[in-house]
């Protein structure tokens, strides 16, 4: 997992046909940057219903790539299935192939805890555990086996500093995780996500339930995040997509339309649909 | 017309309805331990003794004296019916219901006066009731206190009886600790050393040198045994030295020996206090004390111990039974037709009469699982079953068969009422499934295993049926927790609250006595209950207090 494959020998990236609803997604160049995800004809069903139709794209890594569209298009379904978290679903069936980092998420023998150690998510709605703020932070290391004190205090106070949390909570570490603001949680969240050293953070609408102020906050520190990890994010706010994100991928009713440059998508879409979308026409 | 479409459109009749249905349920629990408390907590109060002179039916006149304990309205027809001549005119007789007490001299200790053939009543000053150890209380006057055989010359009879009262229960005390301590322990150790050499001879290991050092133990045991006994019989020849003359309300002056008085009262004297002092005083005696006398007179504490050591090994067997089924049902099971049927079958469980698992219990743990433990372990104290018989290790475990449906029900309320992301929040840092379910599912389901708890602890607590069968029974010669190893004996038989009741009630062969002890023994059960779910609310409030807040 740790070997990165560099745009250039990415095989899929050459030969695979592109689908004509994706655009020039697939073949899209990104100035030298290594593929961290790529995604070939990825097809996602809940027992009869077709949710994400031949979907192939490349995400760069250590980028912020955000996925845009209307309520339902199947953006957060493909999110979920960077962590393999469609698995619970019992009736959600897939084909395709999904490689990060090259290696294929859900080829026979791989470990579904493993890959979700290194992919960590942020929902929503903040979903602090019933625990102290330090056992949030604690809990995936704890899982992990590291149980020395020292350790762990130094690296919950690594990780709450790099949510840009640290400062707010050093004095309540052992109260509890509800007491803080919603804006707070979500940041005690992705400062939980990134405890366990993930190399993706995948954020599903992360500002959503937030007010501006801790929307505010919390885009300063995906920015700030990006340097380390490979970001991912869904939202319907397209103007935090155009503030946040590098790359940007419009997806309609299951189906990808268009990838590429954020700035591009926005200021010159290749397609009427996208076009539509973003001036605000439907969705 | 309008006024009142609009008045059933608002839907006030409903509201009417529903607080009407709220008041009547409140009214009658409210009703019920009214009831209870006031005729189980009467039980404990100090009656007066009234001197009653009474025409019989012959015509002939006696002396009685007495505690009233009941009085009632009956018709004048009835008593002419049954032969009893009334007055013309009357449509109505009270009579009261008088406890003689002396039953070892009249042969009955209750008779009901008619108001009509009561000369002449009187409460005089030095009445005193005597409760003995058996025959009941005996009511009448003190006259003197005889020592040593010879009567005491002293202006103070009452000071020098109490004095001489509290030696004897004293004497009592050291008797009961040897009795049940030391000289129990000495049989409790020769048993097992009987049990040993068969053993030893079944085996065929009983090799000279082993029979020796088991025969000279022996010999050891038997010594501190011929010890005991005789300060055992030192003892009893104490108790046994003291006397009160007493006289009965007709006249007839006769002796009580010491040993037999367990205590006395002397009621028409009392101001207020002390009957509250003399109120508590009783109510900590029925409490702490043991039953006599085929469990009308004296305490119930072996009933309580048994009722509650009962119910914490039954929580101790349930939860985590009940626990793990509902988190394989919840959690793991492919939900389909299968666990459908299961999820049904479970609840059907909890409508199964008790009697069927009293039964099952019988059959299966006792009989079946009880004779294989005896034909594997306990070979040597065959025929005499040890687990083969109905006891406390079975009592608990049927109950927990009983209870187990609540269990599971109320876990998978709980498991279901977590969160999708909490979950997923877990899941997504790595953790697998168990770890999720150890670390956050199971915690925060807590308060939901907690209500299944406390229902199933009501419910076992207050089943009489079931552990009649599987080792309730009216009197336990011994509490299953002592000092002898291993302690806990979870194959002795014990008693129940429940059953005490209709034992009491219904078993016994004096009716009028035991009735206010059905209710005080109510009464103690409902308090049992009530703490025992106390308890468990607390836990459960404070686990959710912790795990409060996830709706944010």
């Amino acid at each position: 997992m740790t070997n990165q494959t560099p745009l250039e020998f990415n095989k899929s990236g050459a030969e695979q046909p592109t689908p004509a609803s994706a655009g020039e997604a697939p073949g899209h160049n990104f100035a030298g940057q290594q593929v961290a995800v790529s995604v070939n004809n990825l097809n996602l069903y809940y027992g009869a219903t077709q949710a994400l139709h031949d979907v192939s794209l490349r995400i760069p890594e250590k980028q912020v790539t955000a996925f845009i569209g209307p309520s339902g298009c199947g953006k957060s379904t493909l999110l979920r299935c960077f962590n393999r978290l469609n698995d619970l679903i019992d009736i959600c069936r897939i084909d395709g192939e999904i490689l990060l980092n090259g290696r294929d998420i859900y080829a026979d023998g791989v470990e579904v805890a493993e890959l979700r150690r290194e992919v960590g998510i942020v929902f929503q709605k903040p979903n602090p555990f019933p625990k102290s703020i330090y056992e949030n932070v604690a809990y995936g290391l704890r899982i992990q086996g590291m149980n020395k004190r020292r350790q762990l205090d130094e690296t919950v106070e690594w990780a709450l500093r790099g949510a840009a949390l640290w400062d707010e909570v050093r004095e309540r570490l052992h109260d509890s995780a509800f007491g803080l603001s919603g804006g707070q949680q979500q940041r005690l969240v992705i400062a939980r996500a990134i405890a366990v050293q993930p190399k993706f953070i995948l954020l599903d609408e992360p500002c959503s339930a937030l007010d501006p102020i801790s929307t505010l906050k919390v885009e300063e520190l995906i920015n700030e995040l990006k340097s380390q990890y490979t970001i991912i994010m869904v939202t319907h706010n397209m103007q935090q997509a155009a503030r946040v994100s590098d790359y940007t991928a419009f997806m309609y009713m299951g189906e990808l339309i268009e990838f590429g440059d954020t700035d591009q998508v926005f200021t010159k879409p290749r397609l009427k649909k996208t076009e539509d979308y973003i001036t605000g026409r439907y969705g | 017309m309008k006024k009142l479409t609009k008045w059933i459109a608002d839907g006030t009749p409903w509201v009417w309805l529903n607080a009407a249905a709220v008041s009547a349920s409140i009214l009658l629990v409210v009703g019920l331990l009214i009831l209870i408390g006031a005729r189980g907590m009467g039980h404990f109060w100090p009656l007066p003794v009234t001197k009653i002179i009474y025409q019989q039916a012959d015509e002939s006149q006696v002396m009685l004296a007495g505690q009233i304990r009941e009085q009632e309205q009956i018709t004048a027809r009835r008593l002419r019916e049954s032969g009893v001549e009334v007055a013309q005119g009357s449509e109505h007789v009270r009579r009261y219901l008088l406890k003689v007490g002396n039953r070892d001299i009249n042969g009955e200790d209750f008779r009901w006066l008619l108001e009509p053939s009561i000369i002449s009543t009187s409460k005089p000053y030095s009445m005193v009731v005597f409760e003995r150890q058996e025959w009941g209380v005996f009511i009448g006057l003190l006259i003197g206190v005889r020592e040593d055989g010879k009567l005491l010359e002293s202006a103070d009879v009452w000071g020098e009886f109490q004095r001489n009262l509290g030696r004897v229960n004293q004497l009592r005390d050291e008797i009961e600790d040897l009795e049940k301590g030391s000289i129990g322990g000495v049989n409790y150790r020769l048993e097992r050393l009987r049990l040993k050499q068969r053993g030893l001879e079944m085996d065929g290991s009983d090799t000279v040198q082993a029979l020796a050092g088991i025969a000279s133990e022996r010999d050891e045991l038997q010594q501190e045994y011929v010890r005991l006994e005789g300060q055992l019989g030192n003892l009893y020849s104490q108790l046994q030295r003291d006397a009160v003359v007493v006289t009965t309300a007709s006249g007839r002056e006769l002796e009580l020996p010491m040993a037999t008085i367990v205590d006395a009262y002397r009621p028409n004297q009392m101001d207020l206090a002390d009957k509250i002092g003399y109120f508590f005083h009783n109510a900590w005696k029925f409490v702490a004390d043991d039953p006599r006398e085929a469990n009308t007179e004296g305490g119930i504490f072996p009933a309580i111990f048994g009722t509650v050591l009962m119910v914490l090994l039954m929580s101790v067997f349930v939860t985590p039974l009940g626990v793990v089924a509902a988190v394989y049902l919840k959690e793991y099971a492919h939900q389909g037709l299968f666990t459908r049927f299961i999820r049904i079958a479970v609840n059907n469980l909890a409508g199964v009469p008790s009697i069927v698992y009293g039964v099952f219990g019988l059959g299966f743990f006792v009989y079946t699982l009880g004779g294989s433990i005896d034909q594997l372990f306990f070979r040597e104290a065959l025929p005499a079953p040890t687990f083969g018989t109905g006891g406390l290790f079975w009592a608990a475990l049927t109950m927990a068969l009983l209870t187990l449906p609540v269990v599971i029900v109320s876990t998978e309320e709980g498991l279901s009422r977590i969160p999708r992301s909490i979950r997923e929040g877990s899941l997504a840092l790595g953790a697998t499934k168990w770890e999720t379910l150890w670390r956050t599912v199971l915690p925060m389901a807590s308060p939901g295993i907690m209500t299944g708890l406390i229902l199933a602890v009501a419910r076992a607590a207050g089943e009489v049926a079931p552990l009649m069968l599987v080792g309730v029974v009216k009197l336990a010669p011994a509490l299953p927790l002592d000092a002898n190893a291993p302690f806990l004996h979870l194959e002795r038989k014990f008693m129940h609250l429940g059953f005490h009741i209709y034992d009491v009630g219904f078993q016994s062969p004096n009716v009028e006595a035991a009735r206010p002890l059905v209710y005080a023994t109510a009464l103690l059960l409902v308090i049992v209950i009530v703490l025992l779910n106390l308890v468990a609310i607390q836990v459960r409030n404070r686990l959710s207090e912790r795990y409060r807040g996830l709706e944010t």
